[in-house]
């Protein structure tokens, strides 16, 4: 039934769709090597005529990107850390025991998961100005993005936890291991590699957080890339070349960590977590 | 003493520690503010009653004034389009490329793999990216519809009052579309291979085999997937501001956007709380389906 040249055929398919939709990419770095007229060519060129990659440190000293950048991975890192702390434990113990209780919980966390960023924003800003925190104004949205983050997170990895069989802990229990110890030395180890697949794509969807920084940080100097890119992007934008430079800059280093661990990342959430 | 403290090295204590850890966290910084936003939506606040908690209590009049705003009709309208315009796209998209990408041929998880980098990208980078794609004097996609003779004059995306909000649906589309197809991918591949065979054995040809054998095997990943659309798209805040910012004259204005304008444009926060307040219960009963459709994996 299957002829020889079916899968080839399918294969040239799958890479035409492909390039289809990865076009916005490829559009993203063709125009931030174009000069300033050829991107307002008519029809527009789909490959520079004379590629030129000086724009890059230019909008890097212009846009002062190095604070931005930094402050976006200060931020990341704080809500990955956060997460990944109080989430774990979280979903090992909804993980482990079945009741009413555990359904509830699990319930309550996924009423959170759901709660938009735009509805949660004007509370939570008239909040951290009433207690002060919006002196602490990077401190106050890692808080947020992580309470933003960390339903998913629960979520994904209790599902890592229910694939560690029960019986390794019992048995770690039997050998007089405390649940301390149980857990910190045989759980999280066996768990560790769902876990790491969490945190990391918590930290690249905070690394692109923008309504909680945009509304909260009114200092320059501690915006994250996001708001920073949103200063010279509206409507009436013209000066997409630095625009899309500014972007490439922004997440090709995304795009190469997800690219290199992509087949991690990709088997670790369709393994249990998305079943 | 002793004892409470060994139970938390060793026993129910343990547990108890870390759940309530995080659950304290949540309900501090998302159970609370939910409950301080109903409460808002019932107050008047301006500038000077910021900082206090007790302000003067306002009644209904900030519903009222919400639904009488002019573009409240506008921007309900605009809501639906975006909601139901993106969820069917990316939907029937999503389930085109998994069905694809589940026939045999070399490189098909590698190649299915690299749609997914649409899913990490940010979603304002995503913004920046299409609002220059779909720029109506220099954008690349007026120019292929041309060349392609779907289009006579360049279609203005962002500013045209009937395109605006189609805008943000391609991008939306383009930005959940991979999601989509990773959790239709994995449905498919949970469903038996020798059910195809058998039906294949009964002369069932592709399209019957379709309709009675993937659609209803798919029948709760499909429930999954549209309610966790539903609740994405009611999320997505990202590419408002990088496209069109609502405009022209709110055409592409949808609700989490307006309530955003409303709390930190106009510095109205008593409205743009009255309008989560409106969002949240459309949330609620969108998540009532979506935890309906998962109750057999919560309940294992």
């Amino acid at each position: 039934m299957t002829r020889p040249y079916v899968p080839w055929f399918l294969l040239a398919i799958a890479l035409a769709l492909a390039a289809v939709y990865l076009f916005p990419l490829y559009w993203m770095y063709v125009t931030s090597m174009k000069s300033g007229s050829e991107i307002f060519a008519n029809p527009p060129t789909f490959w520079p005529v004379d590629p030129d990659m000086s724009i890059y440190p230019s909008v890097w000293v212009r846009r002062t990107m190095q604070t931005y950048l930094w402050n976006s991975v200060l931020i990341a890192s704080g809500v990955t850390a956060i997460t990944v702390i109080l989430g774990t434990g979280c979903a090992y113990v909804l993980a482990r025991y079945r009741s009413g209780w555990i359904d509830f919980g699990l319930f309550m966390i996924l009423m959170l998961q759901v709660l938009p960023a735009s509805v949660m924003i004007t509370p939570l800003f008239v909040g951290f100005n009433q207690i002060g925190l919006l002196n602490l104004p990077r401190t106050a949205v890692v808080l947020a993005a992580a309470a933003k983050a960390m339903p998913f997170f629960v979520v994904l990895v209790r599902a890592t936890f229910m694939s560690v069989p029960r019986e390794l802990e019992e048995a770690a229990l039997v050998d007089g291991n405390s649940r301390v110890g149980a857990f910190f030395s045989i759980v999280l180890p066996l768990a560790r590699n769902g876990i790491l697949v969490c945190a990391i794509l918590t930290f690249m969807s905070s690394f692109g957080e923008y309504i909680y920084s945009k509304s909260i940080i009114q200092d320059g100097s501690m915006q994250p890339a996001s708001v920073g890119l949103s200063g010279f992007l509206g409507p009436n934008s013209s000066d997409w070349n630095s625009i899309m430079a500014y972007s490439a800059i922004y997440v090709t280093p995304i795009l190469a960590v997800f690219v290199l661990l992509q087949r991690r990342i990709v088997s670790g959430l369709t393994s249990g977590a998305l079943k | 003493m002793a004892r409470i403290f060994n139970s938390m090295r060793d026993g129910i204590g343990f547990d108890l520690i870390l759940v309530g850890a995080a659950m304290v966290f949540l309900l501090a910084l998302a159970g609370l503010p939910l409950v301080y936003n109903i409460l808002m939506s019932f107050q008047q606040v301006d500038m000077f009653t910021l900082g206090e908690l007790f302000r003067p209590l306002a009644g209904f009049t900030n519903y009222v004034a919400v639904v009488n705003a002019p573009e409240f009709w506008l921007v309900t309208r605009n809501t639906l389009i975006f909601v139901f315009a993106s969820m069917a796209g990316q939907f029937v998209l999503g389930f085109s490329l998994a069905l694809f990408f589940a026939q045999k041929f070399p490189g098909a998880a590698t190649i299915r793999g690299l749609f997914l980098v649409s899913w990490v990208m940010p979603g304002l980078v995503v913004g920046a990216i299409w609002s220059w794609i779909l720029a109506g004097d220099f954008g690349v996609l007026n120019t292929i519809l041309k060349a392609m003779g779907i289009i006579e004059a360049p279609i203005f995306w962002k500013s045209d009052p009937n395109f605006s909000i189609w805008a943000v649906v391609i991008a939306n589309i383009w930005l959940g579309l991979a999601f989509n197809m990773l959790l239709l991918s994995v449905g498919l591949a949970a469903i038996p291979r020798d059910l195809y065979e058998a039906a294949e054995l009964d002369g069932a040809n592709a399209f019957q085999r379709f309709w009675t054998i993937t659609l209803p095997m798919m029948r709760s990943t499909i429930g999954a997937v549209l309610s966790l659309g539903l609740i994405g798209t009611l999320q997505q805040f990202d590419l408002f501001p990088a496209l069109t910012e609502g405009g022209p004259a709110n055409t592409s204005n949808v609700a989490g956007y307006w309530a955003w304008q409303m709390s930190f444009k106009l510095y109205d926060f008593a409205k743009g709380a009255t309008i989560s307040v409106m969002m949240f219960v459309l949330v609620l009963i969108a998540s009532v389906v979506y935890v309906r459709s998962t109750r057999h994996e919560v309940r294992g």
